[in-house]
């Protein structure tokens, strides 16, 4: 019946609506969760994340700012150090640079500086990532600049269920977070949600997939990737673990450690350039603390040294024939 | 006394030799509160005077004195109450201790000692205190005038009553961020000032190596905001600005920009060289005919509220006070090295906790 239908709680969730979701959970049972950013008001977002919300909660909890992001930046630490609890869009990552000074001079490290009497919980959440036809400055997986910043966390949920649930970990969590969402995957998938707020707890990593010959560690919208790559090789009798971080920063060296002892054989899975990238500090970590498991040399899979490109954009991404190959020379010792 | 925006003089209640300009009786300032403000500028110039003497000690590595620009520091601060926020810069420390940051505080802070409420963490001048509203300042120009703007903003919004005051140099105004600041302010009607010491050099730059405006005031009006142009070395009429604004702020009337036009006495920091830039006579000039504190000391003299012996007693006070509070600096520990690992999170992190472990095996090998 038509009626029923229209009264029955939503189940099903992208990942936007799951984000969705989440502020509005936690902009209901916290008065001090405020929302700030460009477009987020009657627009909704550029991505709809926002959609509806300033009916619900007024515009002196969404506000839509100016158009500059040291601005929104810079505001949502003062917010932040005042005792609100901020919640920031950055339209694209890739436009955050003009508040990396705000966040990366200010917000990342007002706690140090006052020796705890301050805190900043605020989050900045930022589509990212390529695969959406972006070019250089809507493409962007900048989370190197952020995770090599102490004092900020990095969170890159890959899927519905813990966007909404590390989002809402990010909001009660007392220091600064930096909310990568892969907007190639904002609605790649449904998945089923339970009703109200629930955490994912921030620096646990998931297996998601098990496997006993190679560890692919990955995090984000190259989870799907790496699933879809288990999956063309296991009628190769290769079957491989895939663990999505989850967080980058702090990151879950147990379960890194664990799956490798496992697979003695280490992959590492980033949509970001190479040099200096988070694959880098899986495999030095892996390096220093678990390198006796390893049967095999550390492989790493990543975007190329180069600036996002617009119409090469596929000769880019890392593919499931990079991630095989990847593979392959990992086991192929 | 008239306080109109956008003057091409600045406002002033004293003339340089400190006879009234106004009616002061007419401003609802008491004997005592005239006196009070000269007080705190005289103990605002002794603690710097010490402190820049610790670095020629050797004990400090860096100070950079307010030395000149008393009235400025001093005039503002006394507006402010205990809910009011602050943010400095490099050169704050005057409007700090009148905030409530205490001299020995700011001592330990200089001398990187377990009293500084920073814990050694940031070189002087970055101190501040939770409890008192004072956040501690960056050494990075102009950052702070976005933060406070996001303060004002969550005061705004909490309807708390309080407001924030956002200070910063001449030099700060040619960043980005003062434009950004001034922006969110003017359209959020946020409860702030923007308090603008022009001492007139940016380290070595003139203002007119800095910007093309006439004064820095008027830049308010690009922003649909209102510019005061004040006297910076004229306590009261600092004072008696920055209440107006407070006020407007308060009543829900929105943010204003203040420039203080004033001087710095000394280099711009115990690092600096300032006889490269300076034109001869030009420091000369402003500390014989324009100082601050001999110009409320005139002022006060001549409404009989002053003398001699007054002041005697006056100076052994303040050298007193600041030197039991340099003693009580002195004898706070230096902050112990494990804590290098502490405060970079609520809680730490397991790559911090092995650091610290590291750490400790190098500490105890020592």
């Amino acid at each position: 019946m038509a009626t029923v239908e229209a009264t029955k709680k939503q189940t099903q969730f992208t990942m936007v609506q799951a984000i969705r979701s989440a502020l509005i959970d936690e902009m209901t049972s916290d008065a001090d969760v405020v929302l700030l950013g460009e477009d987020i008001g009657p627009r909704g977002g550029v991505f709809l994340v926002t959609e509806g919300l300033i009916d619900m909660f007024g515009k002196d909890r969404v506000i839509d700012t100016p158009l500059a992001e040291a601005g929104i930046i810079g505001a949502a630490v003062g917010m932040a150090l005042y005792g609100l609890k901020p919640v920031a869009e950055i339209q694209f990552i890739d436009f955050l640079y003009p508040g990396f000074d705000m966040l990366v001079s200010e917000g990342a490290k007002l706690r140090y500086r006052s020796a705890s009497q301050f805190s900043v919980p605020m989050v900045i959440r930022s589509p990212y990532g390529g695969g959406v036809r972006g070019g250089n400055y809507h493409s962007q997986s900048p989370e190197s600049y952020y995770v090599h910043t102490p004092g900020l966390k990095v969170v890159v949920p890959s899927n519905p269920y813990d966007a909404k649930g590390l989002l809402i970990a990010s909001i009660r969590d007392p220091d600064p977070v930096v909310f990568m969402e892969p907007k190639k995957i904002y609605r790649a998938v449904k998945a089923e949600l339970p009703e109200g707020p629930y955490e994912v707890p921030l620096g646990k990593a998931a297996v998601t997939r098990e496997g006993k010959h190679v560890s692919v560690v990955t995090y984000g919208a190259m989870v799907p990737l790496a699933l879809e790559a288990a999956t063309a090789m296991q009628k190769d009798g290769v079957e491989v673990e895939v663990l999505d971080l989850r967080t980058l920063q702090p990151y879950d060296t147990d379960a890194i450690k664990k799956s490798v002892a496992k697979t003695g054989h280490l992959v590492t899975l980033q949509e970001a350039p190479r040099i200096g990238g988070f694959g880098g500090e899986i495999a030095a970590f892996v390096a220093e603390e678990a390198i006796e498991y390893l049967e095999g040399p550390i492989v790493r899979v990543s975007g190329w040294d180069t600036p996002f490109p617009y119409a090469l954009e596929k000769a880019y991404m890392p593919n499931v024939e990079r991630v095989r190959r990847a593979i392959k020379k990992a086991l192929d010792f | 006394m008239e306080i109109k925006p956008f003057t091409d003089k600045p406002i002033k209640a004293l003339e340089y030799d400190g006879r009234p300009s106004v009616d002061i009786n007419g401003l609802g300032l008491s004997d005592d509160f005239l006196i009070e403000m000269y007080r705190w500028m005289v103990l605002n110039r002794a603690v710097d005077d010490r402190g820049y003497i610790l670095v020629r000690q050797g004990r400090a590595g860096f100070y950079a004195q307010t030395s000149g620009q008393e009235a400025s520091q001093i005039g503002s601060a006394l507006v402010l109450q205990k809910k009011d926020w602050l943010y400095g810069d490099h050169r704050s420390q005057g409007s700090m201790l009148v905030k409530g940051l205490s001299a020995s505080e700011w001592f330990g802070h200089v001398l990187g000692k377990q009293l500084d409420p920073t814990q050694g963490r940031m070189m002087p001048h970055g101190s501040g205190r939770r409890d008192l509203n004072i956040v501690p300042p960056s050494s990075t120009v102009g950052n702070q005038i976005t933060e406070a703007e996001g303060t004002a903003m969550a005061q705004r919004i909490k309807k708390d009553g309080g407001i924030t005051i956002c200070y910063f140099g001449d030099g700060a105004t040619s960043e980005g961020d003062f434009h950004v600041g001034m922006n969110f302010a003017a359209v959020y009607a946020s409860p702030i000032i923007f308090f603008c010491q022009n001492n007139q050099y940016a380290i070595s730059v003139r203002l007119d190596e800095q910007t093309h405006t006439h004064t820095i005031a008027e830049k308010a009006k690009a922003y649909g905001m209102e510019g005061y142009f004040v006297d910076g070395n004229d306590v009261i009429a600092v004072y008696l600005v920055t209440k107006y604004c407070a006020e407007r702020a308060r009543r829900g009337d929105g943010p204003a920009l203040i420039e203080a036009y004033t001087y710095r006495y000394g280099p711009h920091s115990s690092a600096d060289d300032d006889t490269r830039y300076r034109p001869k006579g030009e420091l000369e000039m402003w500390r014989t005919q324009r100082d601050p504190i001999t110009r409320m000391h005139a002022f006060l003299d001549g409404r009989k509220l002053w003398n001699d012996q007054k002041e005697q007693k006056l100076q052994a006070e303040i050298k007193d006070e600041v030197a039991k509070a340099l003693h009580v600096a002195e004898e706070s520990p230096a902050p112990e090295p494990i804590t290098v690992v502490d405060h970079v999170y609520a809680q730490r992190t397991g790559h911090l906790e092995w650091e610290r472990q590291e750490l400790a095996a190098e500490l105890a090998k020592k």
